[in-house]
């Protein structure tokens, strides 16, 4: 017998206090989403059950006591901190749902410049522990568009990856421990060590579950010099992304590590570089950094691969500087995207994927074409590369379009789960990952089995181990 | 060499133009020569006032049609006729800058809007003002003449109101010059709003929430608190965009420019164009949870904090004070 | 009935909200450094554009224009149905920046785009400005109602929608925030004026200056829709086709912009410390506003 939503709110205060549930109609509304149902959100239409309460956690304690609870009841529970996923990963998918808030768990616990790692809660604001760390000359070398939004946990939970990946690498190679609750109450932690083998790395059961094994309430990551200083911003213009992608490659497999490595579609880039980039070209940028003798030594080795290619064309580097310090979101983009898509009805969504080097310029053709040829009211498609690796890289499809002819309910339906589906299908066919980085939250669910193929058989063990009456966030990675 | 100070008792806000216009003769302009008050009223019953709050002791009485510029332009360029007359000074706002620009091109004179301050030279004269949106002043040399300046929307003083002698020195009626209502291209005036943001403008304590409200209810929040506070309540803009606020809050260049003796911020970065509504408080205190955010540098007093949560905290201890 | 034919004048301006607070100051003094034949250079413009240095952020529509072009658009498609037909055409002045933006318009539904190329920087100079866009719409005479933000760049003066007015000898009605289109002879629009909100009925032709309006953002165009325009005709003017020589009229421009300085806004930017927001309030009330409640 499931409990009634009462029911559910009282548990809930007797564990967190009256003060820490919040039961408010908007506000409850507004927790049954993220930014995947946000055409909707903005038009005041919510589809998705309606959750019980949002529960404030703010302890390891409380989380535990909400889990268990939880547990013993059966109620679905959505763990929550930034509220900056993209992929329905927030979304309650069951009628009266617990969404788990860490947000107020803000602490950071320690910063250890000698060992050179930092300690903090799950709600603590990844721009408020770089800040602080960048008092003390260092960095977390992470950074995300949604830094100045974004959490560490769900940071870590969703295997998040910044814009200085290809130097600092993602989440994954930042943590080295991390603390979790399971739902049944038990509170795991892994300690802080350089390298161990011990058997499998079993931090990567908790980074990257999105809600679905644990929740996570303290993570530990890496720091490193902070050297701005030393920054070298380089740009050019190449007439094709095939050439592009084959510069990319060449750049990695040389041994350089460059910060940043990206590399824009015509499409994509005239967002950002109409004012120096001819139309109908493709943008590469790099940014070399570290030690001043590291920086130079990468800045030049990019320039010896670039110049073999007569079709890139050096810009001033003061363009790339220029951009590179307004990349960030923060309330006020999002405020005025809203604003945006509100009085004009066009919306922008992206689907990030990751191929080697031999398929990822066949997914980005292929899925590219037919978005434009099979999704109707498109007023731009485009993308760019921007985490390269060893043997490959991502693709982040960028794209706009009209919502027309369908209530805001429909806008995912009629257009981004087919474009999705597109994407997706492309990436599986030519042996590439469906998703690079944000999650797959609930939106690519539907391909997951293909993607995973033989090892979903771990995925699925994960699960049952873990969490075995499935009350970790209902329909996130593993299809309800 | 005279300059003629124009003083538009046709609209509504002739008693602001009287402050603005004499504040700015006694604090803006330096090497002024003789000046004289153009006085433009429609209603028989506003000329006593009128003439008592113009700012110079000379004042020549012209009655014309209600909010006719057109009408107003005609007669300025007439007088600009008499060589004498080389410097017309205009109020600020709106219909400052079109006297001004209309009367400036139909002389072959100079225009220039939103004057901070000017100072007069047998030849040129020079004047500042802002430009690139509020981020910088610029000055400016002016050369053909009549030169027609409009005074910057900052020009107010209440201590600048006129008390002295007038003299009269003319008086006409030019009603008919408006011309009759087949000759005119406006039709069915209809003043909808009284000033939308009168009361912004004259506010002495007001509290500005900004896009870091981060909802519609956070806003409502901060409106809620300023109330209990009795501050009057403005957003930035973009709020008022998101519609989580009426389009009249906003303040900055768009909208209103205010200049309370206490000014609370939460949750606005304090863009210059935010800032400029609000440069002349007397006492700024933000609210903002980041410290490198711009308002941080341009308040007084900064608390790093949730914006709501402080503003509620801080109608507490208000409220029950200024009942 | 006949169609109302609308023009809408635009201006492709920097962002100079991605400007950093260094590359202001970069700019200060710049001008009031120059003498002799750099105050020729302040004159013809350029001179100002390179005092603040705006080459690095990217372009965008003036927030006012983009505005009007969407106001446009809805006269259009409100009288679509009811007899009143729209004929929409866009102009700017400038150079290729302003290409892709008319493209863009001319997917929307804008029959005629118009550049009147010019190489040196109005930023500082509506006189000159207004004359182009004036003998434009009278060499085409295709023009009944022209609508145009009220800013022209960073110069801020808001004197264009008048000087263009008075060349054309058109009344002209600005800070316009609604307009309706009555009859194919008359708009009625609400504008802000000092005391209040103005709405007033305008014998066409007569000149629109856009302000603060609710209306916004213009909206995208499909790229069906721009595939369907790639061929469309974008007209391209030279200044002397209009009679005009910019460079004299540069130099005849009535004012020069001889210095610029940073709006420094320095407070003291006193952190308040404590614990909990209630702790930060009651110190914050305590150290300096208990002092000020007399005033308020
Ligand atoms: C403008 C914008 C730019 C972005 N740029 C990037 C980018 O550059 N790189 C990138 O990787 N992502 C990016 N994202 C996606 C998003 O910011 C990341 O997925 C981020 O990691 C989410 O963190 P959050 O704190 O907002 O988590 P939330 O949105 O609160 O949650 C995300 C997911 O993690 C789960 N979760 C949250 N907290 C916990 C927890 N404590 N324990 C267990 N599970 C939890 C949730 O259930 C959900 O499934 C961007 C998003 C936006 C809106
Ligand atoms: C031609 C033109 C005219 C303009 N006119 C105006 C105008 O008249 N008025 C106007 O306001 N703007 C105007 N603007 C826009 C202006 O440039 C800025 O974009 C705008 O003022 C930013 O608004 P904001 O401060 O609310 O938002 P943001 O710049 O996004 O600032 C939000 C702030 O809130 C902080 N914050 C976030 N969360 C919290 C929290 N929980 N508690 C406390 N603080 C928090 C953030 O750190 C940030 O500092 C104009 C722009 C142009 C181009």
């Amino acid at each position: 017998m499931s409990l009634s939503r009462e029911t559910i709110v009282e548990g809930l205060k007797h564990i967190l206090g009256a003060d820490s549930v919040v039961t408010d109609e908007r506000i409850l509304r507004e927790s049954s989403i993220d930014r995947f149902r946000m055409f909707e959100d903005i038009h005041g239409v919510y589809t998705q059950p309606i959750p019980a309460a949002v529960a404030m956690a703010r302890s390891t304690e409380q989380v535990a006591g909400v889990l268990r609870f939880a547990n013993e009841h059966g109620i679905n529970v959505v763990a929550r901190t930034g509220r900056t996923a993209t992929e329905g990963g927030l979304e309650t998918a069951v009628p009266d749902s617990v969404v788990l808030d860490g947000s107020g768990m803000n602490q950071i616990v320690v910063i250890d410049a000698y060992n050179m790692q930092a300690t903090c809660q799950c709600g603590v604001p990844l721009q408020v522990l770089e800040d602080r760390v960048r008092e003390q000359g260092l960095t977390t070398g992470h950074s995300p568009q949604s830094k100045p939004l974004a959490h560490m946990g769900g940071l870590t939970a969703t295997r998040s990856i910044g814009q200085l990946s290809t130097l600092y690498g993602g989440i994954e190679d930042m943590i080295v421990g991390l603390e979790a609750v399971f739902p049944d109450g038990t509170v795991t932690r892994i300690k802080n060590v350089p390298r161990r083998a011990v058997g499998p790395d079993i931090r990567h059961v908790i980074i990257g579950n999105e809600g679905t094994l644990c929740y996570i309430t303290e993570v530990t990551v890496k720091l490193f010099p902070y050297l701005p200083e030393n920054n070298i911003f380089l740009g050019y213009t190449v007439d094709t992304m095939k050439t592009g992608f084959e510069v990319l490659r060449e750049v990695m497999v040389n041994g350089y590590r460059p910060s940043v490595a990206r590399l824009y579609d015509p499409a994509d880039g005239a967002y950002h570089f109409a004012h120096f980039v001819p139309e109908g070209l493709s943008v590469l940028i790099f940014v070399a950094e570290g030690p001043a003798g590291i920086a130079k030594a990468t800045a030049e080795g990019i320039e010896a691969i670039v110049a073999r290619h007569p079709e890139c064309r050096k810009v001033e580097s003061r363009y790339i500087s220029t951009w590179f310090a307004d990349l960030n979101w923060g309330p006020d983009k999002i405020a005025r995207e809203r604003e945006g898509i509100l009085q004009t009805g066009n919306i922008n969504r992206t689907t990030e994927v990751s191929g080697d080097w031999g398929c990822i310029n066949d997914i980005y053709e292929n899925a590219l074409r037919r978005i434009i040829e099979e999704i109707p009211d498109i007023t731009m498609a485009g993308g760019h590369s921007s985490h390269s690796y060893i043997n490959g890289t991502n693709m982040y499809f960028n794209y706009f379009y009209n919502v027309v002819d369908c209530g805001p309910e429909e806008e995912v339906t009629k257009y981004h789960t087919p474009i999705n589906r597109i994407i997706c299908e492309e990436t599986l066919r030519h042996g590439g990952a469906i998703v690079h980085h944000h999650g797959l939250g609930k939106a690519r669910t539907p391909w997951v089995k293909d993607e995973y193929g033989s090892s979903y058989y771990i995925l699925e063990g994960l699960k049952r181990a873990f969490d075995p009456k499935g009350i970790m966030n209902k329909g996130t990675i593993i299809p309800a | 060499m005279r300059s003629l100070v124009v003083l538009d008792g046709t609209v509504g806000t002739a008693d602001r133009q009287a402050r603005a216009l004499g504040a700015f003769l006694r604090d803006g302009s330096t090497g002024h020569p003789a000046a004289e008050t153009l006085v433009f009223f429609s209603d028989d019953r506003d000329m006593g006032r009128l003439v008592e709050q113009a700012p110079t002791r000379g004042v020549r009485l012209v009655k014309t049609a209600e909010r006719r510029p057109d009408a107003i332009v005609d007669i300025l360029s007439a007088a600009a006729r008499d060589a004498e007359n080389q410097l017309f000074i205009f109020t600020g706002g709106y219909s400052g800058t079109e006297l001004a620009t209309r009367l400036a091109h139909r002389t072959g004179g100079t225009v220039m809007t939103d004057a901070l301050s000017i100072e007069i030279g047998p030849e040129r004269l020079t004047c500042r003002r802002p430009v690139y949106s509020n981020h910088m002043v610029g000055s400016f040399e002016l050369a053909a003449r009549p030169w027609c300046v409009s005074i910057d929307v900052s020009w107010d003083d209440e201590a600048a109101a006129a008390r002295r002698e007038h003299v009269v020195l003319s008086s006409t009626d030019e009603t008919g010059a408006a011309g009759g209502p087949d000759e005119t291209p406006f039709e069915d005036l209809e003043l909808v709003e009284p000033p939308p943001t009168g009361d912004l403008e004259q506010s002495r304590f007001l509290v500005v929430a900004g896009a870091g409200a981060g909802s519609r209810d956070g806003v409502e929040r901060i409106a809620a608190a300023a109330r209990r506070m009795g501050a009057e309540f403005a957003v930035s803009r973009p709020v008022a965009m998101s519609a989580w606020a009426p389009m009249d809050r906003l303040i900055g260049v768009s909208g209103t420019r205010t200049a309370p003796e206490l000014c609370i911020v939460a949750g606005a970065s304090g863009a210059p164009a935010l800032y400029w509504g609000i440069e002349k408080a007397g006492f700024i205190a933000a609210i903002d949870l980041d410290e490198r955010a711009p308002i941080a540098k341009s308040a007084d007093a900064v608390i790093l904090d949730d914006g709501v949560a402080v503003i509620e905290e801080l109608a507490e201890i208000i409220a029950p004070k200024r009942e | 009935m006949n169609a109302m034919r609308i023009l809408v004048r635009f201006k492709v301006t920097p962002d100079y909200e991605a400007l950093r607070e260094a590359d202001w100051a970069a700019g200060e003094g710049d001008c009031s450094d120059r003498s002799g034949a750099a105050e020729a250079d302040a004159r013809a413009g350029s001179g100002v554009a390179s005092g603040v240095e705006t080459r690095y952020v990217p372009r965008i529509l003036d927030c006012f224009d983009e505005s009007a072009l969407e106001m446009a658009l809805r006269m259009r498609d409100a009288t679509a149905s009811d007899g009143v037909p729209v004929d929409l055409g866009a102009i700017s002045v400038g150079g290729r920046e302003v290409e892709p933006h008319l493209k863009t318009l001319q997917a929307l539904g804008y029959e005629r785009a118009t550049r009147v190329h010019v190489d040196a920087g109005l930023d500082f100079a509506p006189t000159v400005t207004a004359s182009i866009i004036a003998r434009y719409v009278q060499e085409t005479n295709k023009t009944d109602l022209l609508m145009l933000g009220c800013r022209n760049g960073p110069d801020d003066a808001g004197t264009l929608p008048f000087l263009v007015a008075e060349e054309l000898g058109w009344p002209c009605v600005t800070q316009v925030t609604e307009v309706m289109v009555l009859s194919d002879d008359r708009v009625r629009v609400a504008h802000m004026v000092d005391d209040g909100l103005l709405r007033v009925t305008v014998r066409l032709p007569c000149v629109l200056g856009v302000g603060n309006a609710v209306v916004a953002r213009l909206r995208v165009p499909t790229l069906t829709a721009r595939l369907a325009r790639r061929e469309a005709h974008i007209e391209h003017v030279q200044t002397s086709d209009l009679g005009i020589d910019v460079v004299s009229g540069l130099a005849g421009e009535s004012y020069v912009l001889t210095g610029l300085e940073v709006v420094r806004r320095d407070r003291s930017g006193t952190i308040i410390g404590g614990q909990t927001p209630r702790e930060k309030a009651q110190t914050l009330f305590d150290s300096h506003l208990k002092s000020l409640m007399g005033k308020l």
